[in-house]
């Protein structure tokens, strides 16, 4: 990507005053960059539920993991983002207004591909929305109850289940099976909470 | 006529457009406010301090509310 593309690109992002919109269009930019390295990024944890729900869930930082075990250099990640005029790292930059996390390799156990969204600057991957139910219902039970997690569940399981963003069921059950997991029961009763409250049949029902 | 059928839906196999995703970002909004109402971002993280101040206090910037997005 040319300088100028660039300069444009972050004058965009810093002025953008959305706050889902802006983690997006960062997250744009450096998966292009990156990827212009060989290094394949995805969105992953809130920022991610926030693409996928517009929950009105995420917070001002932009969490970020690459696909593959392989990554860059500590010089070559500040190299990159020194092009954006990014503070900090070589794992936390603060850039064009808001902050980046750089959390290692993704852990996914979904078979389902990484969802895929043509941003302005360059696709954006975001982490499997079957991983992120399943990992959401443990978090709200692992320490006690956890609203703020259960609010993640639900937001993913209606989005889903109204047909705004297409959800592998089977690989739900799957997932909440593994021993990692051992949570079927609960995502099952979350998730015909939701299809009770919305009047729409459950997609785990046990028949 | 089915209405939910003209919301474009994030897929599993390809990708899905910018315009088709910014199309989709009201009812998503929508969906998720009859499940969680307002805003469920939470009060506190280890993060705190650098968020606050970047945000003027806050966590983050205001969310755009459903009707304009």
């Amino acid at each position: 990507m040319d300088a100028q593309k660039i300069r444009d690109a972050l004058t965009d992002i810093t002025a953008e005053q959305d706050p889902t919109l802006k983690s997006a269009k960062l997250a744009s930019l450096c998966s292009a960059l990156w990827l212009e390295h060989g290094v394949e990024l995805v969105v992953v944890g809130g920022s991610a539920i926030e693409i996928l729900t517009e929950g009105a869930y995420a917070s001002g930082d932009l969490d970020m993991c690459h696909t593959t075990a392989a990554t860059l250099s500590v010089a070559q990640r500040n190299k990159i983002m020194a092009l954006l005029g990014a503070k900090g790292g070589p794992r936390n930059w603060q850039v064009a207004g808001m902050y980046l996390d750089l959390l290692g390799w993704a852990e996914s156990f979904a078979r389902t591909p990484f969802r895929r969204v043509e941003a302005p600057y360059g696709r954006i991957l975001v982490m499997k929305p079957e991983d992120l139910l399943v990992e959401r219902v443990f978090v709200s039970f692992y320490t006690g109850e956890n609203k703020t997690a259960r609010d993640c569940a639900k937001i993913l399981t209606a989005v889903a289940l109204r047909k705004e963003i297409e959800m592998d069921w089977n690989e739900v059950r799957r997932l909440a099976n593994l021993p990692a997991y051992r949570n079927l029961s609960q995502c099952a009763k979350l998730v015909k909470k939701v299809a009770d409250e919305l009047k729409i049949n459950n997609p785990l029902h046990p028949d | 006529m089915n209405l939910k059928s003209t919301i474009p839906c994030i897929p599993i196999e390809g990708s899905i457009s910018w315009a088709d995703w910014l199309k989709g970002r009201r009812a998503r909004r929508e969906s998720s406010q009859l499940v969680a109402p307002g805003v469920i971002r939470r009060k506190t993280s280890s993060s705190d301090r650098r968020l606050k101040k970047l945000f003027n206090g806050e966590r983050g910037l205001p969310f755009t509310p459903t009707e304009k997005l």
